[in-house]
């Protein structure tokens, strides 16, 4: 297990940043999303034992919360949301020196930092002071010091916030490569919900502290009853108003059809009309809940 | 180079233990500010005194010896006390303790400017960068990341003040050629060494809280400076008008002074050495002018009118006698410099534990 937290309360004064909050995760790629002040970063900084909660207790990679937080920090590595630095080094010097800190032997720690570098593409940077990389490049420069020490479990805070879209894709591919291909367990904390949905195959919704939804995006993502995607081989505009005139609601969506079937009649009347408009369907399969739908709907029960 | 091209390699090595941290970032600050020339230029500088400190220690020792390498310079000793000359390992630990003190007075100096220089980028270039985030989402934790960064002024102050002391005794020592001379000059050795540590702990303490109030560390070098100059100016006037022992307590370094006075025994040696020149007037002021008496080749020096003497004297007093003040008020004040620093540290560098 990747994380098991229990009854996790944070209260900050008045405000409760996680109340009660219970949840497990297995390892792989994990989806953190919520609104803002949600108690995401919180969470965050209870996993890494920044902060001593109040109550409640939980293990990160089989360690006590509570216990052994630098155990966990040694097997953890953190991307932060905020621009930070450490200052006044070129870019080899940066990682080398985040993995030093970790605890890596000197020399170990030169030579993984070069790889890393090379790995998320600054290899030309290295010597460059890193107050003059671009927004991209320090992200990117992040996750290397993170990775230096080839963490169990990656943490990443808003990663691809306030980026182009170049930088963005770049930080994408990364977490994607991390987490797919080289067996990392992530944590991957964002508000937009394509990069989540690209990068993770999990996903925990956090509202005021407490856990809204939680399981697999697949699953998440419900199927719905009534609603299909047609996909037909000629005019899916034509197709739709085609289908409207039969008394069907129905509206082309990028390449295919959006059709509420009608309560009594079924997949059968599609067929009959493409038939009758000699018409070729191509796909027709039930439509599933966007990630955003199952976001908006797990914050609107909570209200 | 596009992404990917290297790949990515696991990595399975081991990781040192919790104490390497201090000094990971230790390092780190001290390879970051050996790149400034001056503090280059300012610790070669500070290798003057502790050289002549050396010099002094090894003419002392084959003074003792009545080395005939000294012969050469028999003129230079010709005004000395007589019962200094016939018995100067009796006056060996009040010697040396003088010659330390005027060792350390230089070296305050020194290592105020070092302080200046290496101290005020320590705390606040990482509160501009945001870099605390970093240190702490790693196994390090808030007072490891203090002991790192206080150990690079250490670091830069002990070379400027304890080790020149050390590498001075063990000269002396063995020049010397005598085993008594540790135990004439254990406590001058112990309390040197205690004073180094002083320096470092109050000096690193309050540069680092200052380090820690703005992210621009020009303001921060400003700060020490006011700090320093400031407060000696004022002692200095007040010295002059008020004239009472507390105004002594407004210049840092003059608390400093004080402290390091009592702790390597300069009253009780500068009483001894005074006692001793007091058969001859005279000769008591050739102290005043120096280890030395700088007067006139072969003949002693001429008495000074007494009016010339009352104004020697009263120099000797004012500049190079220890203060009379008790010890423990400049303690006092250091001690409380030093938990004012740590109070302010441990505000304005704040744990996670926090709403953003």
């Amino acid at each position: 297990m990747l994380i098991e937290l229990r009854e996790v309360t944070k209260t900050y004064g008045k405000v409760t940043a996680l109340a009660g909050l219970s949840v497990v995760l297995p390892e792989g790629a994990i989806g953190l999303l919520g609104p803002n002040g949600a108690g995401k970063t919180t969470m965050i900084r209870t996993l890494l034992g920044l902060i001593r909660i109040d109550s409640g207790g939980g293990r990160v990679l089989g360690h006590d919360l509570a216990r052994d937080q630098l155990a966990i920090r040694r097997l953890v590595g953190f991307v932060p949301e905020d621009e930070c630095l450490f200052p006044g080094m070129v870019g080899i010097e940066f990682a080398a020196y985040a993995g030093e800190l970790v605890g890596m032997d000197g020399r170990d720690a030169l030579r993984r930092a070069h790889e890393v570098l090379d790995y998320v593409g600054l290899g030309e940077a290295r010597y460059r002071r890193v107050e003059s990389y671009s927004t991209g490049m320090k992200q990117r420069l992040k996750i290397a010091s993170a990775i230096v020490h080839d963490p169990r479990l990656l943490i990443l805070d808003e990663p691809t916030n306030g980026m182009d879209p170049a930088g963005r894709d770049d930080v994408l591919e990364l977490s994607i490569d991390l987490a797919r291909n080289k067996g990392m367990s992530m944590l991957f904390s964002s508000h937009l919900l394509p990069d989540v949905e690209a990068v993770c195959e999990h996903v925990m919704v956090l509202g005021k502290g407490k856990l809204l939804a939680q399981g697999k995006i697949e699953d998440l993502k419900q199927p719905h009853d009534r609603q299909v995607e047609v996909r037909v081989k000629s005019d899916q505009a034509a197709f739709a108003r085609l289908l409207r005139e039969r008394g069907i609601e129905a509206d082309p969506v990028d390449d295919y059809v959006l059709a509420l079937l009608p309560l009594e009649a079924g997949t059968p009347s599609l067929w009959q009309a493409a038939r009758d408009s000699g018409e070729q369907i191509r796909s027709l399969k039930p439509r599933r809940s966007t990630l955003e739908e199952v976001f908006l709907s797990a914050i609107k029960e909570q209200r | 180079m596009p992404i990917f091209d290297q790949g990515y390699q696991h990595w399975d090595g081991r990781l040192r233990g919790q104490a390497s941290r201090i000094g990971v970032i230790t390092a780190r600050g001290i390879r970051v500010q050996l790149r400034n020339r001056w503090v280059r230029w300012i610790l070669v500088a500070s290798l003057g005194p502790a050289f002549l400190l050396s010099i002094f220690l090894i003419i002392w020792g084959l003074f003792e010896t009545k080395s005939t390498l000294l012969t050469p310079f028999f003129v230079l000793f010709q005004n000395l006390p007589e019962e200094l000359k016939a018995g100067p390992k009796g006056y060996r630990g009040a010697i040396w303790t003088l010659a330390v003190r005027q060792f350390f007075e230089a070296q305050l100096f020194f290592s105020m400017v070092l302080v200046l220089l290496v101290g005020p980028d320590l705390i606040s270039q990482d509160l501009r960068f945001n870099a605390l985030p970093l240190y702490l989402s790693r196994p390090v934790r808030r007072f490891e990341y203090f002991l790192g960064k206080l150990g690079v002024i250490a670091v830069f102050l002990g070379a400027t003040t304890i080790l020149p002391v050390l590498l001075a005794f063990l000269l002396g020592f063995g020049f010397s050629l005598d085993p008594t001379v540790v135990r004439d000059t254990g406590r001058l050795f112990l309390g040197s060494i205690a004073f180094g540590l002083v320096v470092v702990g109050s000096a690193g303490l309050l540069m680092l809280a200052f380090s820690s109030l703005s992210r621009n560390s020009r303001y921060v070098g400003a700060t020490w400076l006011v700090f320093w100059l400031v407060g000696n100016i004022t002692a200095t006037i007040l010295g002059d008008t008020v004239n009472q022992d507390w105004c002594q307590l407004t210049s840092y370094t003059q608390n400093l002074v004080r402290v390091r006075d009592s702790l390597i025994g300069a009253d009780e040696a500068w009483d001894r050495v005074q006692r001793l020149f007091q058969a001859g007037r005279e000769q008591f002021d050739s102290i005043a002018r120096g280890p030395f008496n700088r007067g006139r080749r072969g003949r002693g020096p001429e008495p000074p009118s007494r009016s010339r003497r009352q104004q020697r004297s009263s120099w000797v007093q004012n500049y190079l006698a220890p203060a009379q003040y008790p010890w423990w008020w400049s303690a006092g004040v250091l001690g409380g410099i030093a938990g004012a620093s740590i109070l302010i540290l441990t505000s304005r560098v704040r744990s996670l534990d926090r709403l953003d």
